[in-house]
């Protein structure tokens, strides 16, 4: 069976084409970079295998069931649930502490506050931010900000991880810093990951680069990269 | 990327205690994990030249089961050399030398734009690879900080070189266009 | 900086400044409207003869008697109140964008007095843009509304000018007050080149206001024993004394009130933090203690509007206990008392209108607070948080801090109100009755024989608590609020979308 699957999607906006038709294959604890330069859709693809927008046209596929058809509210539950979302900055709530901010989906999710907390806390942990816990967004670096959204995105145990140039806004240290946690964590929990990023040196960090280039992939032997011949993992 | 100056590495190796060639030669091999290791033949060379430069002297043998060993320690005169060569600035990319580039180059003027074209298609696939593989030594539970050092020199340069490879082939393709049209 | 250079500067923006310029413009209109409006009334010369010489040549009562025209003037100048709230609403709609824009201009070299300057011109121009429409829309409104009846009488004040000066100080004061409360809000704001920083409050807010709200009921309930104490002595108090026992007693009394709303934000958010269980109410709670004067700013209005109709109300339970007591001892107001009570129901609809002023204040500063989280919002959705997650936690962070609100600013209106009047009480003397008809009583020397004398007991007619009258307000205040929370709703659906979010 496919895990996350992407056939000939097509996506506008207005009359400006994001996607022109991409097929996708994602498998089961894989990390995939998909990368081109600017414009050429990759934000927009990461939304429709997310389930954050529709397609126009072409189908995405979730272990074998169609969602793009499913209702606003069923990919509600299932973004809440089985995936995880990390944008470039942004995604905190200002007026929540660190720990609040990570035990949100939990609350939402039913979990009771002492549990949940106690789950934000340990994720706060393994992303070594522990100390902000109870500071709010604020007074964070942007990297502590990124690493606390991490977690949140990493609390409910997703099966797959949707990162979207999660460390465009940060300085290089930062940024790998917040990359290398999130790729030992996924590893760890075996979570896939879609990692959308313009930087070879964040590409870096996938098993597999897909190349975008005007809403479509990029076929040309440039964009498509076999895992590596006994590499890693 | 300019030669390493291997006698002021030893140097350096030399000004925390005195050490013998062999002992050199792990030091330099494990503190700069992604360089080139060192030859016994080198090892020897470099220091009788430090030796002759009265930068080094020997500071006693020593027999262990096998062969006699030398070890070397610095002279007054070696801290001052060292000193200088850490105190002079390298000149920042003095010449544009890399195989690489002479490649492209060489390919754009004996061969047409497609040839060109597939040889960085290819160089930009050993290039992630190896930034790939860098990367997931950096991000291993086990990385020391100076395998994450070295892992981080190397990428910086393999993320330039990709970004000049991406350019170039855009460049390549306008420059194509603009003449087939 | 050149004047032609700061005026540019302080026209350029975009949509939302335009928006924002039109509202102000707007507010200053109605404000100048009803501004006028006090003043011409105040205009009415009395014609000569005693206190109670009516000016006869308006059809409407409340204009004719020289005892009503101030109160009239006083709740037209009431309505400038709810009006000068939305204006205040309105300079906060697009402040981000425009924060950006004045950062902006600091990285360009403005200094810090040029970059305020601009703004509070910004804010002044509009205004005076307003206020000379208002003068325009008054001067033509007079002509067309100047329309005698066949008996020569006129509907509204129509014959009579406001004094020029009078005039100039609002059309130019106006403006000038709001240059300088921009001026003066954006003293809290520190402009640096990158970006504004609003100085954040760590202290949570004290309880005292509970202390202004306080002064001002003790200085209405020392209206009267002022009062008669200068009685006693046969003397007359100060001009000034009792209206300045009113007027500071009032504006204490509101102050406290629009103050006490942070602190109640505060602590109810305090309270819902405690006991939340779910996100939406988690929202709530950290965005309450997180600003707890977002309260006070949005509900001023609102609340000042709760207050007076409050205070409408207590007046007309007291004018009802009145034509009770007369009922019940004799004698009274007659015909009149159906006057007064249409006269509070006119008080009551001026409530009304500055409600719905004071309700738009609120949808700016709602639809306003959420376009600027609307990435915050936007990203919250694309991690699967519902939209009706976050419709709830809006409502709970409005709704908690209303319902007390809306609750303490009815009972200080009413209570302000109950100290300046007692219970109506008569009776308490003799008095002469006669018997017999009108002929054998109106002659002296019958009259005696007929005449009995009586003691009519003292009777105290306690006003009821208007509590029909005070849910109703209650009632509105609440719609206003739910109102608000959901036309911003349908603007968090607009806003809180994918495109929010887009890195390329």
């Amino acid at each position: 069976m496919t895990y996350l699957q992407a056939r000939g999607v097509v996506r506008a906006y207005g009359r400006t084409p994001a996607l022109r038709g991409v097929t996708l294959d994602v498998a089961e604890g894989e990390i995939v970079a998909v990368t081109g330069p600017s414009g050429c859709g990759r934000s927009t693809l990461l939304h429709c295998l997310a389930g954050i927008l529709r397609p126009d046209a072409g189908q995405v596929t979730w272990r074998g069931e169609r969602i793009d058809g499913w209702s606003e509210a069923a990919r509600s539950r299932l973004r809440r649930t089985e995936f995880g979302v990390l944008f470039q900055f942004g995604q905190l709530v200002a007026e929540l502490t660190a720990a609040e901010n990570v035990a949100l989906p939990l609350l939402l999710a039913g979990t009771g506050r002492r549990e949940a907390r106690t789950a934000a806390l340990t994720w706060l942990e393994r992303l070594g931010v522990a100390e902000v816990a109870d500071v709010r967004p604020g007074e964070m670096s942007g990297g502590q900000q990124q690493r606390c959204a991490t977690a949140r995105a990493l609390v409910t145990e997703p099966r797959v991880l949707f990162a979207d140039e999660p460390t465009g806004a940060l300085d290089t240290l930062a940024g790998e810093q917040v990359l290398t946690h999130l790729v030992r964590l996924a590893r760890d929990q075996h979570t896939t990951v879609v990692l959308v990023t313009h930087e070879p040196r964040v590409a870096g960090y996938a098993d597999r680069e897909v190349m975008l280039r005007d809403g479509v992939v990029d076929h040309s032997g440039l964009g498509l990269d076999a895992s590596l011949p006994g590499g890693h993992r | 990327m300019t030669r390493v100056s291997t006698s002021h590495v030893l140097l350096g190796l030399l000004a925390t205690g005195p050490r013998h060639g062999y002992e050199l030669k792990r030091a330099h091999d494990e503190r700069l994990p992604r360089a080139r290791p060192l030859a016994f033949g080198q090892v020897y060379a470099t220091l009788a030249r430090l030796h002759r430069d009265g930068l080094v002297a020997p500071a006693g043998q020593e027999r262990d089961g096998g062969p006699d060993r030398t070890a070397y320690a610095l002279t007054g005169e070696g801290p001052h050399a060292l000193d200088r060569w850490l105190a002079t600035v390298e000149p920042p990319m003095p010449y544009v030398a890399s195989t690489l580039f002479a490649k492209v180059v060489v390919a754009l003027l004996v061969a047409d734009v497609d040839r060109a074209r597939d040889y960085l298609i290819a160089q930009r696939r050993a290039h992630t690879a190896r930034l790939r593989e860098l990367t997931a030594v950096k991000t291993a539970p086990t990385a020391s900080l100076d395998d994450v050092l070295a892992a981080d020199f190397a990428i910086a340069h393999l993320d330039a070189d990709l970004r000049w490879l991406h350019t170039t082939l855009d460049r390549v393709a306008d420059w194509h266009r603009e003449v087939h049209s | 900086m050149r004047p032609a250079a700061l005026l540019r500067l302080a026209l350029a923006g975009t949509r939302t400044d335009g928006a924002r310029v039109a509202l102000t413009a707007l507010s200053a209109t109605l404000a100048t409207l009803s501004g006028l409006a006090a003043l011409t009334v105040l205009a009415v010369v009395k014609p000569p003869g005693d206190a109670r010489a009516e000016s006869v040549q308006y059809t409407n009562a409340l204009l004719r008697e020289p005892g009503l025209r101030p109160g009239v003037a006083f709740a037209l100048l009431m309505l400038m109140v709810p009006v000068l709230g939305l204006a205040g609403q309105c300079a906060r709609l697009g402040a981000p964008a425009r924060d950006r824009r004045l950062a902006a201009l600091r990285l360009a070299g403005a200094t810090p007095g040029e970059v305020t300057r601009i703004a509070a011109l910004e804010t002044g121009l509009a205004s005076l843009l307003g206020t000379l429409a208002g003068l325009a829309v008054h001067l033509i409104g007079r002509r067309l509304l100047h329309r005698p009846g066949p008996d020569g009488r006129l509907a509204l004040p129509t014959d009579v000018q406001p004094a020029p000066a009078a005039v100039a100080a609002v059309v130019i004061g106006l403006p000038l007050a709001a240059a300088l409360v921009s001026a003066l809000l954006l003293r809290r704001v520190t402009t640096t080149p990158f970006g504004v920083v609003r100085r954040a409050r760590a202290r949570a807010p004290w309880p005292w206001p509970g202390l202004l709200i306080l002064v001002g009921l003790a200085m209405f309930a020392a209206f009267r024993p002022v009062g008669l104490w200068y009685e006693r002595r046969h003397a007359e108090p100060p001009l000034w004394l009792l209206p300045a026992l009113l007027i500071v007693g009032s504006l204490a009394a509101m102050v406290g009130v629009v103050a006490g709303t942070g602190w109640i934000s505060h602590t109810t958010g305090r309270l819902l933090h405690r006991y939340a269980r779910r996100p939406a109410a988690l929202l709530a709670a950290r965005r309450l203690t997180a600003d707890p004067w977002a309260g006070s700013r949005t509900f001023a209005a609102l609340l000042a509007a709760l207050i007076f109709g409050a205070g409408a109300a207590g007046i007309r339970a007291d004018f009802l206990a009145t034509i009770e007591l007369h009922r019940r001892i004799g004698g009274g107001m007659g015909a009149s008392d159906a006057f007064y009570l249409r006269a509070m129901d006119l008080v009551d609809l001026t409530v009304a209108v500055a409600m719905a002023i004071a309700a738009g204040g609120l949808l700016v500063a709602v639809v306003e607070g959420i376009t600027a989280r609307r990435r915050a919002y936007a990203a919250l959705v694309a991690t699967g948080v519902p939209r009706a997650t976050i419709g709830r936690s809006l409502l709970w962070q409005s709704l908690a801090p209303a319902v007390p609100a809306i609750g303490l600013a009815l009972a200080v209106g009413y209570l302000l109100v109950r100290g300046v009047y007692p219970a109506p009480s008569g009776g308490g003397y003799p008095e002469e009755i006669c018997d017999a008809g009108r002929q054998l009583c109106g002659d002296p020397l019958t009259r005696a024989q007929h005449t009995r004398t009586e003691w009519v007991p003292k009777v105290t007619v306690p006003p009821d608590v208007p509590w029909e009258h005070l849910a109703w307000f209650a009632a509105g205040g609440l719609a206003a609020v739910l109102l608000t929370v959901g036309v911003g709703l349908l603007f968090l659906r607009a806003g809180a979308t994918v495109e929010e979010l887009r890195t390329t």
